[in-house]
């Protein structure tokens, strides 16, 4: 089965990919960030077509602690952060509690 | 609790098999645990890469397009987004990695010539177009760093998984069967013991009963000797 790329964010940061042909774009202007994101991401979550989600890694901090580790930990859609260093995602995280060391540490 | 084990062979025994299998599911989950981290640190490795190429593109995809907008307007870039009519399709497969399946993933309709994009060329400017190549490439770089960070979160799940499972084996399930092992032995060792200790109790009473009797028998014979005579 084929599936798309999602992207969410500004308007600013889904433009280019539109322009990429990126099809499923979630627009959530800056100032609405915080009542608005949170409903996108599980919007973009519960669709079957999405293979993978575009977000840019300051947004992450707008999202609730429940969608930010589900969007976080989901594999199928899974989630990749532009703008943000190796251990992005969440990555860091789940690699020091499984590894036992921060293997990211000279990435920031 | 040891307490709550019956200390019998029949207990004993059982327990000796669950150590036994323990211990061997505990080394071939540790060896598991090794594997797994090594293979981790491959795709890791790899990670690092694709996440500065996704950088590096992110940032030139982002230039060229604040330059295609001042150049030619906000209006006329959105106006050629709007005009696409390919869509990038990801489809995916997947592979195994000691045991864990991990996804491989394929795009078509990512990078597209001048005339797919569907803009016309006349429509456009070939700052339109660098934008919008720089996106398609992030785009393959994004798919291709989709992969390899799930393939890592995937592996860091079964990493964490074995490591739990292992440390449960080593400090829950062993010590405590050993404790109940422990435990039945010494309680059989003492069941021995007492069994040793009664059964010479007996011999002795039996022994003196015995020399009692030998003494009654005696006497009656003396005592029968003197009648006789």
């Amino acid at each position: 089965m084929s599936q798309e790329i999602a992207v969410i964010g500004s308007p600013e940061f889904t433009t280019g990919f539109r322009l990429a042909g990126v099809r499923v774009c979630e627009n959530v202007p800056d100032d609405r960030k915080d009542e608005q994101l949170d409903d996108a991401v599980e919007d973009v979550l519960a669709d079957d077509d999405v293979g993978i989600i575009v977000m840019h890694d300051d947004d992450m901090p707008h999202l609730s602690r429940g969608t930010r580790k589900a969007v976080e930990t989901s594999v199928e859609p899974t989630l990749v952060t532009l703008g943000g260093g190796a251990g992005s995602g969440g990555l860091r995280g789940q690699i020091k509690r499984a590894i036992g060391i921060d293997l990211m540490e000279d990435e920031d | 609790m040891a307490e709550d084990v019956k200390p019998t062979r029949k207990n004993l025994m059982a327990i000796e098999d669950r150590i036994e299998l323990s211990e061997r599911g505990h080394d071939t989950l540790e060896q598991k645990r090794d594997g797994l981290i090594m293979e981790f640190m491959d795709i890791l490795d790899q990670a690092q890469d694709v996440r500065e190429d996704l950088n590096a593109n992110y940032e030139t995809a982002q230039r060229k397009l604040d330059m295609a907008r001042a150049m030619e307007g906000d209006v006329a870039v959105r106006g050629a987004a709007a005009a696409l009519h390919d869509h990038p399709e990801i489809t995916t497969q997947s592979k195994n990695i000691m045991g864990v399946v991990v996804p491989q993933i394929e795009s078509s309709k990512v990078k597209k010539s001048l005339d797919e994009r569907g803009y016309g060329l006349l429509g456009s400017s070939a700052r339109i177009d660098e934008a919008a190549d720089a996106y398609e490439e992030l785009l393959e770089t994004i798919i291709l760093a989709a992969e390899v960070e799930t393939a890592m979160k995937k592996m860091l799940t079964e990493i964490e998984t074995t490591k739990r499972r292992v440390n449960a084996l080593e400090f829950k399930l062993l010590p405590d069967l050993y404790e109940n092992q422990e435990y039945i032995e010494q309680k059989l060792e003492e069941q021995e013991r007492e069994e040793i200790f009664r059964m010479k109790k007996i011999k002795a009473k039996k022994e003196e009963q015995e020399a009692e009797e030998r003494e009654a028998e005696a006497e009656s014979a003396v005592e029968a000797t003197v009648t006789s005579d």
